[in-house]
């Protein structure tokens, strides 16, 4: 009986102690900004890699931004579901590659950045990728913590929002990066200036 | 053992009346901050797929602004935020630019005065350092719309004018002290007439141009935004402040522009 009655207390007891842990299961905000100290070059002022959140690719690989360095990217953020502007943008972005000569695609890199945290998962970027042909040795696709989102989004300023059907509204904007990750150029709205972007690309690889 | 027993159900019935108290009593919101109670937000501006009504969930909120005062001590502690040590990719170059140095606010920048000239990451960094976040544009917005005699100041007449006039001002180059202004409902104060304030994701208002109508926006720049609308046109100064936040990029620092932290409860 006794007995009975202390493990009743002792269930009680921590029962009690459980409503004041839960606050702590939505502790998604997490650092955003100082990347920790960088390995050998450290980075630009202006570089985007000084971001230190972390992503998933589609492989499953948890990588850091700053992993891009040493080539050039065209950036561009996303969500898979989208069926507005996302597809064109990429397919533009293709076209763009398509034009270029093999040793120049070699030298550069692609990078898609999803807005959806939630349904952009490795398989359904592992999807995207296989429904538009995007090849494994230069593209890649993140999938990021919605803190790690909203930090890229503000230094690439792009402006996103989700609705209430979980469709994503978002400005139109391909970046090109140096291989440091500094904005070198910003090409906003649907029709990508596939000359300039590739004068600017050529100069980059010169350097 | 009637003793024993005695003494298991006093200390049980003590687990259960802390228990409830965790669980059903308020918390009290840690020191300097007041608890906003959940509710719903109406959103001044959105597309025709957005909610109509966000609900926000009860939270902590930064009773005043944070003050030059508080911004020296986290500078102090992380010299990655000092004036010569910032990063250009988090601030641009007016970086407490009213400040005398690195760690000397001077004359233009009073201890008791809300800090400005502060980019978004450098509140978020701040916040993140004491423990808090920024707060949504929703929470916001919601905390803002009380005046100090209700929650719902949309209904208060003499609140509306107040506040009216205080956006038609221009802000004075250098700021008062934080705490002057009249505690809202809730017991915040300052969320009107002394500074802007970032919030977390500012980068949602999408306006671009001329923001006296959507007519500004450039369909291709964006997607799916083409369908904005206002939903309370008495409300202009809600208005102005989605006109501001839609201008402002994340190392933009602004003088009259500071920031509030915000914790989940």
């Amino acid at each position: 009986m006794k007995r009975i009655l202390y493990s009743i207390a002792a269930l009680l007891l921590v029962s009690a102690k459980l409503p004041a842990e839960e606050p702590n299961t939505n502790e998604v905000r997490r650092s955003c900004c100082i990347a920790a100290a960088a390995p050998a070059e450290p980075l630009t002022d202006k570089s985007l890699y000084q971001i230190s959140s972390s992503w998933t690719n589609d492989a499953g690989q948890a990588i850091q931004l700053s992993s891009l360095r040493g080539r050039p990217q065209i950036v561009v953020m996303f969500f898979a579901s989208c069926q507005l502007t996302c597809p064109l943008i990429v397919s533009q972005v293709k076209q763009f590659e398509a034009t270029l000569p093999e040793e120049t695609r070699a030298k550069i890199g692609f990078t898609l950045v999803s807005f959806d945290s939630i349904r952009d998962t490795q398989d359904a970027l592992k999807n995207y990728r296989a429904g538009h042909s995007l090849s494994g040795d230069n593209w890649t696709l993140l999938n990021g913590s919605p803190d790690g989102v909203l930090d890229l989004a503000a230094v690439l300023g792009v402006k996103f929002k989700q609705d209430a059907q979980g469709q994503f509204s978002h400005s139109n904007l391909i970046t090109l990066l140096n291989s440091d990750g500094e904005i070198v150029q910003q090409f906003a709205g649907l029709n990508l200036n596939k000359e300039q972007l590739g004068v600017e690309i050529e100069k980059l690889i010169k350097d | 053992m009637l003793k024993h027993v005695q003494i298991i159900f006093l200390a049980a019935i003590a687990a259960i009346a802390a228990w409830t108290a965790v669980a059903c009593a308020a918390e009290p919101p840690p020191t300097g901050m007041v608890r906003i109670p959940a509710g719903v937000y109406r959103p001044f501006f959105r597309a025709a797929n957005d909610a109509k009504e966000i609900s926000v969930k009860s939270f902590a909120l930064d009773a005043l602004p944070v003050t030059t005062r508080d911004f020296l001590e986290f500078v102090r502690a992380h010299p990655q935020w000092q004036r010569s040590g910032v990063k250009h990719l988090f601030a641009d170059d007016s970086y407490l630019k009213n400040w005398a140095g690195d760690l000397e606010p001077g004359t233009n920048a009073p201890l008791d005065a809300p800090v400005t000239f502060v980019s978004w990451f450098a509140a978020r960094a701040y916040a993140e350092s004491q423990g808090k976040r920024l707060p949504t544009v929703a929470e916001w917005e919601y905390a803002a719309q009380a005046s100090s005699t209700r929650a719902d100041g949309e209904n208060d007449a003499a609140f509306k004018r107040e506040v009216l006039q205080w956006y038609s001002t221009a802000a004075p180059l250098k700021l008062g002290a934080v705490g002057r202004g009249p505690k809202n409902f809730y017991g915040a104060a300052d969320l009107h007439g002394l500074v802007w304030e970032w919030v977390l994701d500012f980068n949602t208002a999408m306006v671009t141009g001329d923001s006296r109508g959507d007519g500004g926006i450039d369909a291709q720049y964006f997607c799916g935004a083409g369908a904005q609308g206002a939903q309370d046109l008495d409300n202009f100064p809600a208005f102005m402040r989605y006109g501001f936040r839609s201008s402002l990029k994340a190392d933009y620092c602004v003088h009259n522009l500071g920031f509030r932290c915000a914790k989940d409860l």
